[in-house]
């Protein structure tokens, strides 16, 4: 019997830390391949159509922009918990308070608005999504309630929220009953950047975000206590960061940058609150946070790899018939193989030699 | 292919040459290309795949004429853009979107391709080059609350909704007004679970419903799980709606709506082929085929399904309209006169009860 242990590498490879990302987007490329021509579909086709297609036809890169955007923006807010080991899981419902913060804006300004309706609603968008990430802040803090179930079950409850929002005292007055509230008036609405396509200001914004949130997380003193609190709790402590300060800002920088993923989102692509508002954004930038490094600059670039199996994932459909299944296939092997580099980085793999086969 | 180590290799080494594939060009073909934009998967066994089947038929009718492709579990939003304009990229020429919360998109993408035909189902906003469709699924209703009124014990059904736009209320209002000619106390309940497809919801509702005292269930999502729960509970029964669900509650399937899209779509493809096609909207129902009920459950009496029968032909030949007056709201105000018929505007804009309904909350 042959056994293996995992054994903690004294310093990982500051090469491979940053190789693994790229070498799990190859590994999936290459297994997606076998594993979908094993089983009677066009492998090579598939992956294609995944990956390249999206990058090779300047058309999809309008659609690109748009999808990353708010994967870029939560994913950098969540990078910043996660690297004070503060697990904020719920960016979903912070995105959906968000835009539903940014909605009330719209909505009480509809009719009177001006140039000061969209910062306006960029303020509320980040107060609500912020406010919700205090819940679990101050659950924690107080009661020391795990901010992963908190976060996670408040996800839900904001979900229902916009159900009854806009069945009732938001709903149209001229959607034929749809529950949804009216088109925001133009004020209220992102400009396009480039005329002509569907480019609008929240994709600049992201990488704006991602640069500034950079810069703070690598030079400033906050930065520099997120970093010391998760790698070294102990340390911290004693060198006077307040392990309560940290909770509380980690959980309101993500959540209000997840509250501004979702204002950009209900002022750009939706134009209104709709029941279909909450798509998995903030769900799926963990993996964005994740497959970027927990680093800002990493995160700009896993987005726009989501992104890419996204609307990659629809171009296969239509010219190959691969199923929409098949881009979840891809994603989670994405992260699967990240993951399992991450621990072949940090540990290496040790053959054990066994002792007595004897001991029975 | 079976997993061996030769093709392994051979995949794996296929695989590792892939980055120097480039984008591949697409040929121009003669064919008129059609595109399907689906809310579920075609597998629900309802509303996506009657949708499914009706495209199988149109590349069956009209072979080499045509070509199709679908995408299928779009998002109701701005997703919903991106597959429209990627369909419109492609070539397609003529696009389906399937489900209501497509309407914002499709309004907006036809602008941005004009030479592009779009049809919308369900919808109400048409443009130059979107129409709209949709069937008369309410006669249909009318059929199922008909055998509903004579078989239920307890006189209370649950209905199962996605939203309450005037599709599903006339639904819901067909329902109880065909019960109550049978049985003047039955009563209906809707719940909204605010989705089209979401099975799990759909099973919960019908077991919340079911507790309360409700032997039929019916619904307007697209889904046979609220069947599987009825069959499983073993009350009276319930409705297939979209297609023939009894495979999966052979016990409890009443009867079912049938959603029969594929002479629409052949009759739209070939317009467009022609170059006839102009913007309406298209709603047939029982008497052109286009709104079909299934066969008859095995609990159904001979007398009940003699009794649906007579209200499925009466509205073939017009003979029978079950918004017909009197008719009073849910608070027992009189609605529509006697004698007096709602119009096809009334009925889509419709916003109100009939008797017999207990209004959500």
């Amino acid at each position: 019997m042959m056994q293996f242990r995992l054994e903690k590498r004294r310093e990982p490879s500051r090469f491979m830390l940053y190789a693994t990302p790229v070498a799990a987007v190859f590994l999936t490329m290459v297994i997606g391949a076998i594993i979908f021509s094993a089983i009677g579909f066009d492998g090579i086709g598939a992956v294609r159509e995944i990956f390249l297609t999206p990058l090779t036809n300047s058309y999809k890169w309008q659609d690109l922009g748009v999808k990353a955007a708010p994967l870029i923006i939560i994913g950098v807010g969540l990078s910043i918990a996660y690297r004070a080991n503060v697990w904020n899981i719920g960016a979903e419902g912070q995105y959906i308070m968000g835009g539903l913060a940014a909605t009330w804006v719209a909505l009480a300004s509809h009719g009177s608005g001006g140039w000061w309706t969209l910062p306006a609603m960029m303020l509320a968008g980040m107060a609500g999504g912020a406010a919700y990430g205090a819940i679990p802040a101050l659950l924690k803090t107080r009661l020391n309630v795990n901010e992963i179930l908190t976060s996670l079950m408040l996800t839900y409850a904001s979900v229902q929220l916009i159900y009854y929002l806009v069945r009732a005292p938001w709903k149209d007055p001229m959607g034929m009953g749809f529950p949804q509230t009216r088109r925001f008036a133009s004020e209220a609405l992102l400009p396009n950047i480039f005329p002509g396509t569907i480019v609008h200001a929240g994709v600049p914004i992201a990488v704006i975000v991602a640069l500034i949130a950079w810069f703070i997380m690598s030079r400033s003193v906050f930065g520099y206590q997120m970093r010391v609190v998760g790698a070294a709790p102990h340390a911290a402590r004693y060198g006077g960061f307040s392990e309560n300060k940290t909770i509380w800002l980690a959980l309101l920088v993500s959540g209000g940058l997840a509250g501004l993923a979702g204002m950009l989102e209900v002022a750009g692509p939706f134009q209104r609150m709709v029941p279909g508002f909450p798509t998995n954004y903030g769900f799926t930038a963990i993996i964005v946070a994740f497959l970027g490094r927990l680093n800002p600059l990493g995160v700009i670039f896993a987005g726009i790899v989501m992104a890419i199996t996204f609307v990659g994932g629809e171009v296969a459909q239509t010219t190959i018939g691969l199923s929409n299944s098949a881009t979840g296939v891809f994603q989670a092997m994405m992260l699967f193989f990240l993951l399992a580099g991450d621990i072949l980085v940090r540990y290496r793999l040790k053959r054990v030699v066994p002792q007595t086969e004897a001991r029975v | 292919m079976t997993l061996n180590r030769r093709n392994l290799l051979k995949i794996g080494g296929a695989a590792a040459a892939l980055p120097l594939l480039g984008s591949k060009a697409f040929a121009q073909t003669e064919p008129l290309k059609v595109g399907f934009v689906l809310v579920g998967t075609i597998n629900d066994n309802g509303w996506n795949y009657a949708h499914n089947q009706g495209r199988l038929y149109l590349e069956e009718q009209l072979g080499d004429a045509v070509e199709t492709v679908y995408v299928e579990n779009v998002p109701e939003g701005p997703d919903c853009e991106r597959v429209l304009r990627e369909l419109a990229q492609q070539g397609c020429k003529l696009i389906f979107a399937t489900s209501f919360g497509f309407g914002d998109s499709v309004i907006k993408v036809a602008e941005q391709f004009p030479d592009i035909t779009f049809e919308h189902a369900t919808g109400y906003m048409r443009a130059d080059n979107v129409g709209t469709y949709n069937a008369r699924f309410h006669e249909g209703r009318a059929v199922c609350g008909t055998i509903a009124g004579h078989m239920s014990q307890t006189g209370k059904a649950g209905y199962i909704g996605s939203f309450p736009i005037p599709e599903v209320v006339m639904g819901i209002n067909s329902f109880v007004l065909a019960a109550r000619k049978i049985n003047p106390d039955f009563t209906i309940t809707p719940v909204y679970i605010s989705t089209w497809n979401d099975p799990a919801k759909e099973a919960d509702a019908a077991r919340a419903m079911i507790d309360q005292g409700i032997d039929i269930i019916a619904q307007h999502t697209d889904g046979p799980a609220a069947l599987q729960v009825a069959e499983e509970r073993g009350i009276v029964g319930g409705f297939g709606q979209g297609a023939d669900m009894s495979a999966f509650a052979p016990q409890a399937q009443l009867t079912s709506i049938i959603d029969n899209w594929g002479p629409h779509y052949v009759k739209t493809a070939q317009a467009v082929l022609d170059g006839t096609w102009e913007s309406k909207d298209s709603w047939p129902g029982l008497a052109e085929g286009e709104v079909q009920i299934g066969p008859y459950g095995p609990k159904v009496p001979e007398a009940v399904i003699a009794a649906a029968e007579a209200v499925k032909n009466g509205q073939i030949d017009g003979s029978f309209n079950i918004f017909t007056g009197p008719i009073n709201d849910h608070t027992g105000a009189e609605k529509v006169a006697a004698g007096v018929t709602l119009t096809d505007a009334e009925l889509l804009s419709m916003d109100w009860y009939v008797e017999g309904v207990i209004p959500p909350a």
